[in-house]
């Protein structure tokens, strides 16, 4: 056999391509950034507690709704679609349990349930009419997220709060980070740092996500139908049933956010969480994730969701600065992220290994 | 006109059935209440006269979507989409405002004046938005990035930049001339209304007078062989996204004009959407091809008749959107090419049973 | 091992057997029903008539993925593998084995691993498909398809983007799959190849069967032969242009090329002369005319019209200095379906002129009434669209087209395809009278008939660079046939 080929790579050169993937490098600019940047604010608002546990401990717990959805969003963007439904969707349950649990009087699992069918149920509908119909999913999601809007509306034109107490237990549940003093006895922290349940939800959703995308044939799927739908096609893989499945699953991840905002703001609003399906597109793509379909890693989705906390975090540590800069800054960012995505891919394919 | 109809052969059929679907709402709201589509002329208190009526109420509230909606309609026959329109009618009215309360430190009070010149206070927000128009186009013409990420940049920045420029402030203003564009009226008509028709008038001018409209198909259906054909798709895409940009200015004055103000939050909120689903109700595939300028029209003319005709019989108006999705919905689903496929399979059999060509 | 009839309406009485242990090349030019008959046998078309059997057993097979289940697997010229996948997911995507639930990703790069050492191919096989050349990506097709125990293997033009050393390596793994026991079908227009590592040849022509072939007992020059073909005897009534040896340089390309496509040709056309090239199907005419218009940017050497060179970045660059590209693929890059004739015939002069300078509507209707009558299209009006027209109507219209901007030079990529016998002559006594009024024609044809009858001199173009420049008074077919084949050089393939 002519010897062209032979190489055996060795430990080095192994971490050299990990190093040099394409795909990586989008992750370790995302988690570059968002050390350059948190950084940044350790410099200058360190004093104030901007480096503090509680501080760090907020991104997660605050942004839970928005790191929830982008799961699902990541599984959805990387096949190659949209879904700019599942703000709406998160609204929806919230009313649902709002209004469930206060109007109705239902228990709120009883709601989480209605609202669970209400939004897997639609995520599938939406995934079969982009599947089957092909329609394209940004008029699909875009039709599904004007009707969640609408009957959420329809349920209660106002504000509801809840006050259940299983809502209220659920909210309140913290983990005190505690570490030990002086006298050796374990006391909170200062400033008062701990871990509740959107933060749990959050963690434990990625990381489930990337179980998905990294060891299930469903995960491998998806990437599959993202980089190539026809070849995938003609390799027998079930492209129908992942697509349809994957809408679903998003519906699912709205429905999950839905809870932990309501969790977080204790009440139904159907005005709540507008624009907020662009949040977590562009947290999906600051994490590295493409448009086009077929690249993307949760790893990079969490850390773009954290990257895009910290922006508001150090707006809000300065008090002098106009609180809409975040969302320049934030899209200056984008910009920048859109940049690196196109010289990646302009640069990988000029060079081709033989 | 002609021409969009006579050359819009297959989009006859879906131009034909929106102004169907527009007739037949327009005589639900007839059925349902008979002064519908009454038309009066009514004198106000300051002596004007001026038309009222639902049908002028429709014409009049739809003007901010259909001049959008009218680059849109380019925007996404070239097989793009431009989601940064809501964000740009914002900027438009914060320096509109912006130049119009120039002197706020001095006067609190908002008057019938201005202190710098009022060409300024409409030329300045156009020309923003133009730039910002122009950023768009460069990205996706020149730099080939997918048009929803590069259009999401401004969707998310600009409402930012809005809000800087006025320091997040919201001023008002009652300077009449300001007042007079969305709220005043020549020969009767409203002038939004006749601003959206030069609008319309004059894009399709420009796009079917020159031959602008014939490369932008030519594009949107075959970009290989337009290129080989001798054209340049990257500046047939800037210049769609530059006049998108400059239409959500116009729409953003007459949105401001509306409520004497700057409502950076809430200023072209939806834009984006109502202006797409126009452009798609209309005929114009979203994967690009073939438009028309027209059907745009009376897409817009039918969610803002859907909106009114709920509004009307006191559905709450945010509970429009669950109605609108349900029509869009049916409208995208006889769109889908399945279904067309079958409609056109039956419609093809009848033809050649009564002895006529049969369509391809 | 496997026999089939199909009765296609492209494909007619084809009779084709494969043998167990046999690599098979199926050969003919474009059109000839190769790309059909393995439609066919790879499920994507249902035969109108005849009968397919695997080792004796009928099948029908009604999808490629049934296909694949039964053992017939595909390696396509475009890879159908997804990029963005590491080269050991791809070969197991789909059938991933798992350990606990989840997949087993260490058994997965091994096993990808061994197949891939076991085709001499020593590679990282956790790194993304993309990051290797079209060589290794295609072995990783064939490994997938081995490892799904394909019993048939058809590899669709796999030597087009290879070089010499790596076409080595695949025939070493397709004598390997040989002795294993796999029954290769190979396409490919290589010749040389052909008969380096074939053992019996099947040639196809418009849809029929010309013969089937042991390696061994066809030379290259009755094959090429077989697959070109002589046309019918039919009389046209031409008179050649006159050789205009004086007249001026119109364009003049030197040393041009594109790294790993072709490379290194020079040529030159004066005014008032029809220049053809001839060559089979992938020899590199098409690649060579798209980088004289700017369809693909010149890496190498220069193009100069008159004495000035020329930097080509885009079509209209080209069309601007006065010439013009009628395509081969008219769907591709020919025909703007939803528009009309009258649009699609006016797109290349409107785009010379920019939108803001339109040309009135009743000049379009001239124009396009001119071409309609000139070329004989048959059309009720001019504003039907296009796409609802014949091939060869749609073919014409692109003429039309790029003969409507007046071009000193034309380059013609094919324009007789598809086209009945009375339109080919009218355009062979077009381009001939264009030559008369003092412009330069490129006349590019498979029928050799054609070009020698219309051609002042041809250049022969073979295997992605060019052959030979011949007078085209006094060579003859043989002469050409010839050439291409390769014969009378006592030239082989190293292999």
């Amino acid at each position: 056999m002519p010897d062209i080929h032979s190489r055996t790579l060795g430990h080095r050169e192994r971490l050299r391509a990990l190093l040099t993937n394409p795909r990586y490098l989008m992750v370790y600019a995302t988690i570059g950034i968002f050390l350059l940047i948190y950084l940044f604010g350790a410099l200058l608002y360190g004093s104030k507690g901007f480096t503090s546990v509680r501080t760090f401990m907020l991104f997660f717990s605050d942004n839970a709704y928005i790191g929830i959805s982008a799961v699902g969003m990541t599984l959805v963007l990387i096949t190659g679609g949209i879904d700019l439904s599942v703000a709406a969707v998160a609204s929806l349950t919230g009313m649902i349990i709002a209004y469930g649990t206060t109007v109705l009087g239902l228990h709120p699992l009883v709601c989480i349930l209605i609202a669970l069918l209400a939004g897997v149920g639609l995520g599938a509908l939406m995934g079969a009419c982009i599947q089957y119909l092909n329609v394209p999913p940004f008029i699909t999601t875009l039709t599904g997220m004007f009707f969640a809007r609408g009957v959420t509306s329809l349920i209660s034109r106002e504000s509801i709060s809840i006050k259940h107490s299983m809502i209220d237990a659920l909210a309140g549940f913290k983990i005190y980070l505690t570490w030990p003093n002086a006298q050796g006895e374990w006391v909170k922290i200062k400033p008062v740092a701990s871990i509740d349940l959107n933060t749990i939800a959050f963690l434990v959703v990625i990381v489930i996500g990337a179980i998905i995308l990294q060891r299930t044939r469903f995960g491998r799927n998806v990437y599959a139908i993202g980089g190539n739908e026809q070849s995938a096609s003609l390799m027998g893989l079930p492209v129908a049933r992942t697509k349809v499945l994957v809408y679903s699953f998003n519906g699912l991840c709205s429905v999950l956010a839905g809870i932990a905002y309501v969790l977080y703001v204790k009440s139904g609003w159907n005005l709540s969480l507008q624009g907020a399906e662009l949040d977590v597109i562009s947290a999906c793509v600051i994490g590295g994730v493409m448009l086009s379909g077929g690249v993307g890693y949760m790893f990079g989705t969490l850390f773009g969701v954290l990257l895009k906390a910290t922006i508001p975090a150090i707006i809000t540590f300065n008090g002098a600065m106009n609180s809409w800069w975040a969302k320049i800054f934030t899209s200056v960012l984008l910009l920048l992220f859109i940049m690196i995505q196109r010289a990646v891919i302009a640069s990988s394919q000029r060079t081709r290994r033989k | 006109m002609k021409k969009a109809i006579a050359s819009g052969n297959f989009l006859r059929s879906k131009l034909f059935w929106a102004i169907v679907a527009e007739l037949l709402i327009l005589l639900v709201g007839f059925i349902l209440r008979p002064d519908f589509l009454s038309i009066q002329l009514r004198t106000l208190s300051d002596g004007t006269t001026v038309l009222f009526g639902t049908p002028v109420d429709i014409l009049n509230r739809a003007s901010e979507i259909t001049i959008i909606a009218m680059g849109m309609t380019l925007v996404i026959a070239l097989g793009g989409t431009d989601i940064s329109v809501g964000a740009l009618v914002a900027v438009s009215g914060a320096i509109a405002l912006k130049f119009l309360r120039w002197d706020v430190l001095v006067y609190n009070t908002p008057g019938d004046y201005t202190v710098q010149p009022f060409y300024l206070v409409i030329l300045l927000p156009l020309l923003a938005c133009t730039l910002m128009g122009l950023f768009n186009g460069a990205l996706i013409g020149k730099l080939k990035i997918q048009p929803i990420i590069a259009t999401l940049i401004l969707m998310v920045g600009g409402r930012g930049i809005a809000q800087i420029v006025t320091d997040g402030k919201q001023f008002t203003t009652q300077y009449t001339p300001f007042k007079f564009i969305g709220n005043g009226s020549i020969l009767g008509l409203p002038l939004p209304i006749i601003i959206t028709l030069v609008v319309v008038l004059g894009v399709m001018l420009f796009v079917r007078r020159t031959s602008f409209g014939m490369f932008v198909e030519s594009v949107g259906i075959n970009p290989n062989a337009s290129r080989v054909s001798g054209l340049k798709s990257g500046t047939i895409i800037l210049i769609a996204y530059v006049l998108t940009g400059f239409l959500s200015g116009i729409s953003g004055l007459i949105y401001a004009s509306r409520i004497s103000s700057n409502d950076s939050n809430n200023a072209g909120l939806g834009y984006e959407m109502d202006a797409i689903l126009a452009v798609v109700i209309g005929g114009t595939s979203m994967t690009g091809g073939k438009f028309s300028l027209t059907g745009t029209v009376v897409g817009s003319l039918i969610i803002r008749t859907i909106t009114t005709l709920v509004l009307y019989f006191g559905v709450v108006s945010e509970a429009i959107m669950a109605f609108k999705a349900l029509i869009i919905a049916v409208v995208i689903v006889l769109q889908s090419e399945p279904v067309r496929n079958a409609i056109s399979r039956r419609r093809d059999r009848i033809r050649t049973q009564m002895g006529g060509e049969a369509r391809a | 091992m496997e026999i089939s009839f199909p009765g296609v309406k492209a494909l007619d009485q084809v009779d084709f057997t494969l043998r167990r242990g046999e690599v098979h090349a199926l050969l003919g030019e474009n059109g000839a029903g190769k790309s059909t008959l393995i439609k066919v046998l790879t499920g994507v078309h249902r035969p109108d008539a005849g009968t397919m059997l695997l080792s004796g057993q009928p099948i029908r097979p009604g999808s490629t993925q049934e296909a694949q289940k039964m053992g017939i697997s595909t390696v396509y010229q475009e890879v159908n593998l997804c990029h963005n996948l590491t080269v050991a997911e791809n070969i197991f995507i789909g059938r991933q084995p798992m350990k606990r639930g989840r997949i087993d990703w260490k058994t997965i790069n091994r096993r990808a691993r061994e197949l891939m050492l076991r085709m001499g191919m020593d590679i990282d096989v956790t790194q993304p498909l993309s990051a290797y050349s079209i060589a290794i990506q295609q072995m990783a097709s064939i490994a997938r398809a081995v490892d799904i125990n394909a019993q048939v293997l058809i590899l669709d033009e796999p030597t087009s983007s290879l070089d010499d050393n790596e076409v080595v390596n695949l025939f070493a793994v397709m004598r390997e799959l040989k002795a294993q026991g796999l029954g290769i079908i190979f396409i490919t227009h290589f010749l040389d190849q052909v008969f380096a590592v074939s053992d019996r040849l099947t040639v196809l022509r418009n849809g029929r069967l010309v013969g089937e072939y042991e390696a061994g007992a066809i030379s290259k020059l009755e094959l090429v032969t077989n697959m070109v073909g002589k046309d019918m005897n039919v009389i046209y009534n031409l008179q050649k242009a006159p050789r205009p040896d004086e007249a001026p340089v119109v364009l003049e390309a030197s040393g041009i090329g594109i790294p790993g496509k072709v490379e290194d040709i020079s040529l030159n056309i004066r005014k008032g002369e029809l220049l053809g090239f001839a060559g089979l199907l992938g020899s590199g005419r098409t690649e060579t005319a798209e980088m004289l218009f700017g369809v693909v940017p010149v890496h190498q050497g220069s193009i100069s019209i008159g004495e000035e060179p020329l930097s080509l970045r885009a079509p209209l660059d080209a069309i601007r200095r006065g010439m013009a590209f009628c395509p081969e693929d008219r769907k591709r890059d020919g025909i703007i379906g939803d528009l009309s004739i009258r649009e699609n015939i006016a797109l290349a002069v409107q785009a010379t002129r920019g939108f803001m300078h339109p040309l009135p509507q009743k000049e379009q209707q001239e124009l396009a009434q001119r071409f309609i009558k000139l070329l004989s299209i048959a059309t009720p009006d001019a504003d039907k669209k296009v796409g609802e027209l014949s091939g060869g109507n749609q073919q014409k219209v692109i003429l039309a087209r790029w003969m409507a901007t007046n071009p000193d030079l034309l380059i013609l990529d094919e324009p007789t395809r598809g086209i009945d016998i009375g339109a080919k002559a009218e355009i062979q006594r077009l381009m001939l009278e264009m030559c008369k009024e003092g412009r330069s024609v490129i006349f590019i044809s498979s029928e050799l008939d054609e070009i020698i009858r219309c051609a002042n001199r041809i250049i022969v173009m073979r295997d992605l660079a060019k052959a030979a420049e011949v007078d085209g008074d006094t060579c003859t077919q043989a002469d050409i046939l010839a050439i291409i084949a390769n014969e009378g050089e006592g030239e082989e393939a190293a292999v």
